[in-house]
This record gives structure tokens, sequence and C-alpha cells, in this order.
């Protein structure tokens, strides 16, 4: 069946988190509940609460994770980079959300922060998980232009504006995960399932006016699991911190495939 | 300890090209369905009473009698495709899948033919 | 050091690095049927390049008329005459190809409405040698780095390349002043890997996380450069720091030119669009040295805005609403975020902040590491390439313009790839490694995990970056830069009292920062030295106690070596003047104004 609960080794209620207190003086505390895990330990997982004053904190919770980091342990694990919601690296779960931490404001979130890595992957270290099946799912739908008439030898392919606009969108994906793991049929079956990321990039290159595989890429994706498991939950469209629409282009990817057919 | 490149586990025995006519036909069934269950519940609706004798003298007339093996055979088959995609959501052991499956569209074959002598029967038959 | 067991790999080519450069490279010594690898600490399309905004420079004339001798012309005057001549006349050249290249690749550039690519105007970007504003910057609205990148590494994956992913460079593997490869860390087991190739690119990007505020990601740390100057090498020009005009105050992220391009406006307190004092005929879309100075005279002098009169406005309401929809979507998105802006009705607060390293390691025009070695002042390192903005080739000189440094990677990434090309055969044999290779890495990994001293690695950072931004930026002085030199001194003795809490071995992120430090370090002492030693006024680097460029003394590169302990020795190497062939004429050096 498909599991609904955690490995016994991955549950992080048996172990007791640790507490750190906020410095005296603080005025404006909020807590941050982290779900830690050390595979060199040996140590089930557990989560540590840290009180941060937000008066002396950035207001994005990367800004806070950065302090605790800097300040309090430097053990914290987590996957950071350009800090402005176009790398999309730091995409964790913050409050029940998958979400980039660089771009979620604490002010957005009531109460303590709930703080653990992207549902249903294995995890690495801390916050950081595994990528690797879901980097192998976009490789695997083919992600570059294919064509066989040559291009022009001195100019670019022409395409218009509008046929432009089609691409715009969904070429803007930053790759992050945030919608592929909050999918619960992702998590049942993301290993045939390609999931939300990897079919919003397939439909990128279907509609590439420039491209001439349409069909081939079609064939690829049509699938029972490939494809079909989409069952238009739209968690993705909701997680998507870059504000795309990857249910959307599912539903267009099973529409071109019964117009192909009927 | 699986060696498998990642890539290689994911392309895997390749894409079935299958699955649009299940799509296609889970949704007209459940547009037909949608039509067949308002005629439905409109005629048991406005039966007299739903006693045994109003039932089969309803049964018996022709229009009634094909929208009432339609509406049957439909939500079988509607059913036998949604329960499939249950079964291959949640049941993830290859072997066992398999076996429910085939199980669940044993179940469905066996209802439906069930259903559809018992309405012609009522609608033939008559007397009973 | 047993310790540490090293896993061994041999490849004709290593990068390291796979942003824009490290990944055109990649894929071009795929294509061309080398072995590669190509190591990076991050995963390919989280690299930095991912940031740029607003376009890449090509002449290709879709929006009027254009010339790649324009192109020419204005990166040297934009360089303010320290760039190489015949290194940008090859890239300003090779632009329109490698731009049309990047197309038939898939880049989803925004169109003209006959469907060619949309080119915007951008800073310093001239037609007729300064007679007109040029249209030559390649946009995918306002993410051109994103679509870059991801279309690089779509390219990569479709010709199959190696790539060893959340893998950290450590160190050069130096034998007798030859390249022979690299030691790298594999982030998620924690082992340790030699990489052994006839060729080592390093594509590891700026090093913007030297000052406090910077348009730069966490991770540019400029590690090819750390590792270069422990391999006893040189880095050049690292004095020229550009401070980009418009950093959101506070968060430090960037707003791209092409606001300005687009037609946005710079105005201080009293309303007034300062830039036509300081820059008459380009006027907002002056060279981004000449805008970040006149924004800090501005502020210095009273007239910036906010209750602490200390940073300007952007404004582009009066774009309206359909234009930044379509052209600038990304900065409305991130001036709401970060600024708490609607771009549509308000003015973004912005601040000149650190943003791109024109200095780096020195090659020549295929990617080639030099050095000065007697009295060759361009002496090839065997088996080292530098490329991207890790690299001074110089095609930026003292002042990069904006949309050149996309072009950059393309350019040289190719460039570097097709040299490879020419000087590998395929399957070539290796010899063996000395019995020592690696262990520069392994005793540098092994002192910092167990580095138990008093001072977390944040907080000798978080010193070294006030030290450079209180006295590197944008005006710099000979005293301040000389008080500069001692903190940072200081800096180097508070390394020995490091303390690295996370002593394991997987995915050891404070070790990383630590390790990532050390490179941060090394590289500010060569900003800063060679800053104090240059007595001029040149690009981005303005001294207020030599306000005037000084050719007769000062037309040559800076090279700067820095010891483990933080003593820098500077030296110098001639500007090239002439072109590489004579299709164009040289521009000699003249008075720079806009």
């Amino acid at each position: 069946m498909a599991e609904f609960r955690l490995p016994p080794n991955s549950r992080f209620k048996d172990v007791p988190g640790r507490q750190y207190k906020a410095p005296p003086g603080a005025t404006s505390v909020r807590t941050f509940r982290i779900y830690r895990w050390d595979p060199d330990s040996g140590d089930k997982p557990r989560v540590d609460s840290f009180e941060v004053d937000l008066r002396r904190c950035g207001p994005m919770v990367l800004d806070a994770l950065i302090k605790i980091k800097n300040e309090v342990d430097s053990t914290l694990t987590f996957r950071r980079s350009c800090r402005e919601g176009i790398c999309g690296s730091c995409a964790m779960n913050i409050d029940g959300v998958n979400t980039l931490a660089c771009i979620k404001a604490i002010e957005d979130v009531k109460g303590e922060l709930r703080i653990f890595p992207l549902p249903h992957l294995p995890v690495i270290k801390d916050l950081v998980p595994d990528l690797t099946n879901f980097y192998a799912q976009y490789a695997s739908i083919k992600p570059w232009l294919q064509t066989r008439t040559p291009a022009p030898p001195d100019r670019e392919r022409l395409q218009s504006p509008e046929d432009q606009e089609k691409i715009d969108r969904p070429s803007a994906c930053i790759l992050c995960a945030c919608c592929s793991t909050s999918c619960p049929s992702y998590w049942w079956n993301g290993d045939r399932y390609l999931g939300p990321a990897a079919l919003l990039a397939a439909y990128r290159w279907i509609v590439d006016t420039r491209d001439e595989a349409t069909g081939e890429r079609l064939d690829d994706l049509e699938d029972p699991f490939r494809l079909y498991r989409c069952h238009t939950i739209m968690n993705c469209t909701e997680a998507c911190p870059k504000d795309l629409n990857p249910a959307r282009a599912i539903a267009e990817i099973k529409k071109l495939m019964a117009e192909r057919q009927y | 300890m699986n060696l498998r490149s990642p890539l290689g586990y994911v392309l895997g025995h390749g894409s079935a090209r299958e699955g649009v006519h299940h799509w296609w036909h889970l949704r007209t069934t459940s547009a037909a369905l949608a039509v067949l269950g308002v005629w439905f519940l409109f005629a048991v609706l406005t039966l007299p009473d739903l006693g045994r004798a109003a039932v089969v003298a309803w049964l018996a007339r022709p229009l009634n009698a094909v929208l009432m093996v339609l509406f049957v055979w439909t939500a079988v088959w509607h059913s036998a495709l949604g329960v499939q995609v249950v079964v291959e959501d949640y049941v993830r052991t290859k072997g066992p899948r398999v076996l429910v499956l085939v199980l669940v569209r044993f179940i469905h074959v066996l209802i439906g033919a069930a259903a559809l002598v018992s309405v012609l029967k009522l609608a033939l038959g008559g007397k009973a | 050091m047993s310790a540490y067991p090293f896993t061994d790999h041999t490849y004709d080519v290593v990068v390291v690095g796979a942003g824009g450069a490290g990944l055109r490279a990649t894929m071009g010594l795929a294509e061309a049927g080398l072995s590669t690898a190509c190591l990076s600490k991050v995963f390919p399309t989280r690299s930095h390049t991912v940031a740029a905004q607003g376009g890449i420079s090509a002449a290709l004339g879709n929006m009027g008329e254009d010339d790649w001798r324009f192109h020419f012309y204005d990166t040297i005057k934009g360089s303010d005459w320290l760039g190489d001549q015949d290194a940008i006349e090859f890239m300003c050249k090779e632009a329109p190809s490698a731009v049309l290249e990047l197309e038939r690749f898939g880049l989803p550039f925004s169109r003209t409405e006959d469907g060619r690519i949309y080119q915007r105007p951008f800073g310093g970007m001239t037609t007729h040698y300064g007679k007109g504003i040029a249209q030559r910057t390649c946009a995918a609205a306002d993410r051109t780095g994103h679509a870059m990148l991801h279309t690089l590494y779509q390219q990569s994956l479709k010709h199959n390349a190696n790539f060893f992913i959340e893998y950290f460079a450590i160190d050069l593997i130096m034998e007798d002043g030859e390249c022979r490869g690299v030691v790298a860390l594999d982030l998620s087991t924690g082992t340790l890997h030699r990489f052994r190739a006839h060729t080592t690119i390093l594509a590891t990007g700026g090093y913007g996380r030297i000052y406090f505020s910077c348009t730069s990601a966490h991770t540019c740390t400029g590690d090819g450069g750390g590792m270069v100057l422990r391999a006893g090498l040189p880095l050049q020009d690292m004095e020229f720091v550009q401070f980009h005009p418009t950093g959101i105050y506070g968060a430090g992220c960037l707003i791209t030119e092409g606001v300005r391009g687009e037609g946005g406006i710079l105005r201080n307190a009293q309303g007034e669009r300062f830039m036509e004092r300081y820059a008459p005929n380009a006027k907002d879309l002056a060279s981004r040295d000449v805008v970040s100075r006149s924004m800090t005279i501005e502020i210095r002098e009273g007239r910036g805005v906010g209750p602490d009169r200390d940073h300007i406005y952007l404004h582009l309401e009066h774009l309206g609403a359909e234009v930044i929809q379509k052209r600038l979507p990304g900065i409305a998105e991130t001036s709401r975020i970060f600024a708490g802006v609607d771009v549509t009705r308000q003015p973004i607060p912005v601040i000149p902040t650190a943003h791109y390293n024109m200095g780096g390691i020195p090659c020549n025009v295929h990617g080639e590491v030099v050095t000065r070695k007697g009295d060759d002042p361009s002496a090839v390192v065997p088996g080292l390439m530098a490329i991207g903005e890790a690299a001074c080739v110089s095609v930026h000189g003292a002042n990069r313009l904006g949309s050149n440094s996309l072009l950059d990677l393309v350019v040289f990434g190719r460039a570097a790839a097709r040299r490879c090309a020419q000087v590998v055969k395929p399957g070539t044999g290796h010899r063996p490694l000395a019995a020592d290779a690696g262990d520069l890495a392994v005793s540098r990994l092994d002192r910092y995990r167990n580095a138990a001293g008093k001072r977390p690695t944040a907080d000798v950072r978080l010193t070294m970056q006030r030290t450079m931004q209180d006295h590197a930026a944008v005006f710099r002085s000979g005293e301040t830069l000389r008080e500069g030199c001692r903190k940072l001194a200081g800096v180097f003795e508070a390394m020995d009292d490091l303390r690295v809490a996370d002593r394991s071995l997987v995915f050891n992120t404070d070790l990383v920062e630590t390790l990532e430090l050390e490179n941060l370090l090394l590289q500010a002492a060569a900003t800063i030295h060679s800053a104090a030693g240059r007595e001029e006024s040149r690009g981005a680097h303005a001294r207020e106690d030599f306000p005037q460029r000084d050719d007769a003394q000062w037309l040559k590169h800076s090279l700067a070596w820095v010891s483990a302990d933080g003593q820098v020795h500077l030296d110098y190497r001639p500007v090239q003047l002439d072109t590489l062939t004579d299709e164009v004429e040289p521009v000699p050096p003249r008075a720079r104004t806009y």
C-alpha cells in the first residue's frame, strides 16, 4: 500500500527537541520550530525550538534561518543562494505550505513557525532533501528544442509575440520542487508519476512553436502513470511560489492528447 | 543497493502509449451519468409508488427500459474505471496490484451482468 | 591523512562551476567529444547567472541600426580604457553568433512584432561611437539570466554531460606550475574526490560576498579566485568592483538597469532628475559607475530620500501597467516583496550596491590563465583556464557595461571549449599524480573541520564584510583604504581562532562556509590592497585623493598575489591597446563623458 505514516526511524516525535531561548531583553519574540536530522549521529529526527527576536532580524523566513545559523546553532543545515526567489534553492515546508523561505515573510505566519523539509522526499540532513529523482524526471522529458528544419544560418528562428506569450510563463519555472512535493499523487507514486514540475516543463516545449517534436513529446507522456496520475487536486498551483499554473498546463496536455485522438 | 542511474530509473520501461482512452471514457461516462442520473431521479420521484407492480409497469415501457440499461451499464463502467485509478494510486506492490485490478474488474463485470439481467428480466418478463 | 580517502576520477577536461560560462563550456566540450566533468557546489540552475535580469548585448540590429564596431567602442569607453582591446574585439564580433546560437538552443527571448529577438536600450550602449542610443540588449522579459541558464543546462542534458552536483571544489592540484586537476568534497556523502584532467576550467563566478551589502547570492564566494591565490598565482584588477546603481534599499536585491532602459528615472528628494546634471546626453542610461557615483554624491549632499535621506527613488509609474507587466514583471514582483512597493504607483527605494567583479583570474582570449613570469607578463599556466566573472580577460576593464556579462559568459565559455578541443585529443593518456597531490586540500579541510577557537565563521565573515563596506566602496581614499588594510589583517588573525561547530561530514555547511570565507578573505585582501595601490580614479575605482585618470602612470592591469596569512604582493601587466585583427581600429584613450 501507499505509505501514509512515516517509517519508524523517521518519526520526529520520539526524540525531544532542543530549546533555544531568545536573548534577554528581546521584545518581539517568535518561535521557530525546525526539523533536525543528522545522519552521522544515528539518532532519530527531532524538532528544535528557536526563539528569535524579530526586531534584530530581516523580514523573511530565510533571514531568520540565517540568523539562527549565524548566531545560535551553526550546524543548522539548509540550502540557500540568491535570496530573491529566482534560484529555487530554499524551497521548504513552512507552516504546512511548500514555499521559498527567501520570499516568505515571517509576518505572514501567525504564531509559531513550523519549518520542515519538502514533504515525502528522502532527507539528507535537516532541511536538505534529496532531489535526485525530481531532477531525473525533468531530464526525462527532453527539455530542449528539437527540430528537423535547419535554423536559418544568419538569423534567429522567428516567433510571433503571441506565440512567445504561450511559453513565457511556463518557461519561468525555477525547479524548486514546491509543486511536485505538494501533490498527494506525487507522494504516492513519485517514482512513476512525473509530477507537476516536469509536466509543466514538457508543456513549455509542446507549445513552443519552434519545436518540431510535439507528437513524440505527447507520445512519451501518454501513460497512465507519467501523466494521468494527475487528479486535478491543484495543490501544485496553490503551492507555486512564482504564481505559475502547472495544473492548467497538465490539463492542456490532456486536452491535446484527446484532440489528437478524437 | 540500487546502482541504476536516476534517469534510467525514471525512464523505466518507457511510455505505455495508453491512458487517453481511459481518461476520455471516465469523462464521457460521467457526463452521460449526469444526464441519466437526473432522468432516473426524476423517474423515481414521479412513480406513483415504489411497489413492485408500479416499477415493473414503468420498466415495461421500452424507452424506460433502454435508458435504465444504459444507466446501469454506464454506472458500472464508470465505477470500474474509477476504482481502477484508486487501486493504481494506493496499491503499490506489483503482484497484489495486478491481482486487485483483475478482481475489481471481475466484480464489476459480475455486478454489471447481474444488474443488466435483472433490468431485462423485469422489462421483458414483466410478471413475477 | 588516511581519515580522508580519495576517490579518483580521470577526465579530459574538468569544469568547476555550472553557471552560464561553466555550462556553455561543458556543453561545448561534451559536443566536441571530450570526456568532461562539470563540478558545481549547487544544482546548475541555482547558479547566480539565474538572477541576471536585463539581457545580453549583441549588435543584431533588430530594433534599429547597429554594428559590432559600435559595441566595441562602447565597451572600451565603458571600461575606461583598461579593457584589452583584442579581447573586446573578439567578444563584440562573436556576440551576434553567440546570441543567435542561444536562440537556436530554444531560449525563450521576448519578440518584436515581426518575430525577431526583442532588444532594449542599456547604459553606455550607443550607436555611431556615442552619438545615438542603441537598442542592443537582447531580453527575455526581465529574467534573461534565468532563461539563459536553464537553456544551457538543457543543452548540457541534451549532450549527456557528466555532472557532479553539490561537489565543493577545495583546491587545485598543482605540479611544477602546471594544473593537473582539482580536489572536491561531495557534500551529500562527505567524501573527497580527486579529479585529474588535462585542462581544468574555473568558472566559479564572482566574490561579491566580501561586501556587507551586495546583489550577489550567498554562494558568490569566488572559490576559483581563492584556489588560484593558494596555488601561488595572481589575480588581476581586483580593485574594480562594480556598484550597481539600483539595489533595493535594505534588502540589496537587484533592480535591473533594464528598468531605466525601458524609461525608468532616478529622482532625488527634490524630485529632480539629477542624472541630467551628471550625464547630459545619456542621463539615467550613463555607465553604471557614473550613475552610482552621482547617486552617492546626491545622498552625501543631503538630497537623498527617506527618513535618513540615505537613498534614491527609481520611478517607473509613468511607464504604465501594461509595459511593466509585459517587460518587467519580475521587477514588479521583487519590489512588492522586498520593498513593499507597487511599482505602478510608487517609486522603488534604491541605493548603489556591490554587484560585479571586473577583476579576477588573468587570462587570454582563449581563456588560458596567464601570469607574470619574469619579463613575460602573459606566461600561460599549463592546464588551467578561467572563464566568466571568475576570469579577467579583460573585456570589462575598470567598469563593465550592463548586459556585457551574460555575453562574456557565452562567448568565452564557447571559446574555452573550442580551445580545449584544439589542444586536447580525446582519450590522451594521463601521467600519474604526485604522491602528495591533494594534500593541501585535505590539510585545510581537516584544520577547519576541527577548528575549536572562539569565533564562529559568521562572526569573522561579518567583520570582513563590514570592513570592505566601510573602506572600499563607491568612493575611496588612501587613508580609509590603508585603515581597511589594517583591519583586514586583523580578520586574517581571527582565522586562527575560528570555531566550526559541525563536526560531521554529510552536508556540513558550517565547514563549507568556512572554506568559502577563506576564499573571500584572500580576495578581499587582493581588492583592498590593489585599491590602495592604484593612485588614480578609473571606472569603478574612484579615489577622492586622486580624482583624475592617470594614463601615463596607471594604464596597466594590477596583479595581486596573496599569501595564506594575508600578505599582498602587487605587480602590473600592460593593457592590450591593439586589436586582434584589422577589421576595426583601436580606440586610443580619451576623456570619458556621457
